[in-house]
């Protein structure tokens, strides 16, 4: 029988513009469309990108910059949409990219957490019950009634992964988010993740942090010029991608 | 993201702007009510002598033409940059309906305020109030009309730079093109191209109701609810046509 999957990316194929003009003048979109002015440059940001992820697993995403990671953890998020292929997901995605889950700097932090739960799909009842787990985690107990513009980027960052570990992920999608703050806290990101994991949540954690990645996955996916150049165990990974640069 | 999910969503980020909007202002609330007030008295200045002896209760016509329109106005031009200036997008999928959602709740709320004037005005003029009990119901036909509206322009303003001004431009045509300081008298024409000028249904509709408790023109609440189903079903298709690509765009 064969293994559930959390994640299957079937020969998926994502382009992007390159020169566009994203937003136009009415008048200049009428121009460029009779003129047929409006760029046709393409670039291919994943190529045929085909693999699965299980339950329980914590694969780690590699490669340059430009070589398609976000793009892809965005496709897997349904943030982007793919121009080919197909990807399949078995349970709740939670994504947090580049620590932007709309913090408002001008709202407190209890209110932020509201705000932040509710994006990523947590009914009012619930984010109640978890709220003082939120904040007992954040370890930013005496600042909940603060404003978040007076945080520091690492409060912002313990507010952060608060919020995304305590909205019931079953695939948690990290974008270079363990990068900041303290070692102490880290360590603490660390457990919690092993902890969401031995529980059936999958990890995908994106990262240039080579010890980061050796540290929590078993699988590394390296990616070059958007196609998949390596999907192994991540030792073997991490030498070839250590060797080639 | 479930259904209501997204209205809780919505609910929580009208919430949120709200708040940010009144931050550390005192005199918060009457900014809500300075434009439409001094527009009220302005109109009610030049055209009472003209007008007041032939429209009855041409104060509360006014005020109730003008608030309408206010409502309107702004929601429909917070919504042209709801989603361009939501890097948010980017990072987290999440029901991109609900920020247009919340920016109708926020002037919804806002809008409350100004109803609680014209309360002051049916009273200080001896208008039956019973009839705001109606106003409760074409409110809500007239919110679903705006999210219709307001999704249609949010997802439009993605690949149009300049659509805040085109709506301000249009908005200030629809100001004089609708009878809100003024009726149509024998103006046949001018009757004609409202009927397809959806707000000249609801702000008839509601001053039908409200201030003369006339409920005789059903085609006037036929009108409201088709324009409320149409654009409702053309802005649903568009912006589900256009938002896989949102993210994209910012």
């Amino acid at each position: 029988m064969a293994k559930e999957f959390r994640i299957k990316v079937e020969n998926v194929s994502k382009k992007f513009k390159i020169g566009y003009k994203k937003r136009q003048g009415a008048l200049q979109r009428v121009l460029s469309f009779f003129s047929g002015k409006d760029s046709k440059k393409e670039i291919l940001v994943l190529d045929g990108v085909s693999f699965e992820i299980f339950p329980k697993e914590i694969i780690g995403i590699i490669g340059n910059n430009g070589s398609g990671k976000s793009t892809l953890l965005r496709t897997l998020a349904g943030i982007y949409s793919v121009d080919s292929g197909s990807i399949s997901v078995n349970g709740k995605v939670v994504s947090l990219i580049n620590l932007n889950v709309g913090l408002k700097e001008r709202l407190t932090m209890v209110e932020n957490i509201f705000l932040c739960c509710s994006l990523f799909g947590l009914p009012k009842s619930e984010i109640k019950k978890k709220f003082k787990s939120i904040v007992e985690f954040s370890e930013l107990k005496d600042f909940v009634n603060t404003k978040v513009y007076q945080f520091s980027e690492g409060m912002k960052q313990r507010l952060v992964f608060s919020i995304g570990i305590h909205c019931n992920p079953d695939i948690f999608l990290l974008d270079e988010v363990l990068e900041v703050g303290d070692r102490a806290f880290k360590e603490k990101c660390s457990v919690a993740i092993n902890k969401i994991v031995s529980s059936g949540t999958s990890v995908i954690l994106v990262s240039h942090n080579l010890s980061l990645i050796k540290k929590h996955c078993k699988r590394v996916l390296w990616l070059e010029k958007g196609k998949i150049r390596m999907f192994e165990d991540a030792e073997s990974v991490l030498k070839k991608y250590t060797n080639s640069e | 993201m479930g259904f209501w999910n997204a209205v809780n969503l919505s609910f929580t980020l009208a919430k949120a702007d709200f708040k940010l909007k009144n931050e550390g202002s005192y005199l918060g609330i009457l900014w809500y009510l300075v434009n439409p007030i001094l527009t009220f008295v302005l109109l009610s200045l030049i055209f009472y002598d003209r007008l007041g002896n032939y429209i009855p209760h041409y104060l509360a016509y006014v005020f109730f033409g003008v608030i309408m329109f206010n409502l309107l106005q702004k929601t429909l031009l917070e919504s042209c940059k709801v989603i361009f200036a939501n890097p948010v997008i980017k990072s987290i999928h999440f029901s991109r309906g609900s920020l247009v959602g919340a920016i109708v709740l926020k002037n919804m709320f806002s809008h409350f305020f100004e109803v609680a004037l014209l309360l002051v005005l049916l009273v200080v003029f001896n208008i039956p109030i019973y009839g705001l009990i109606f106003y409760v119901f074409i409110l809500a036909l007239f919110s679903i009309f705006l999210f219709g509206s307001a999704l249609i322009l949010s997802s439009t303003n993605m690949y149009l730079l300049d659509l805040e001004n085109i709506w301000l431009f249009l908005s200030s045509l629809l100001f004089f093109a609708t009878p809100i300081f003024y009726t149509f008298g024998g103006q046949v024409k001018l009757f004609y191209l409202n009927l397809f000028n959806p707000l000249y249904f609801f702000i008839s509709l509601a001053r039908d109701y409200v201030l003369y408790s006339d409920f005789s023109r059903v085609w006037i609440l036929f009108g409201a609810i088709f324009y409320t189903l149409l654009f409702l079903l053309v802005g649903l298709l568009f912006f589900n046509k256009l938002k896989g690509k949102f993210a994209e765009l910012i």
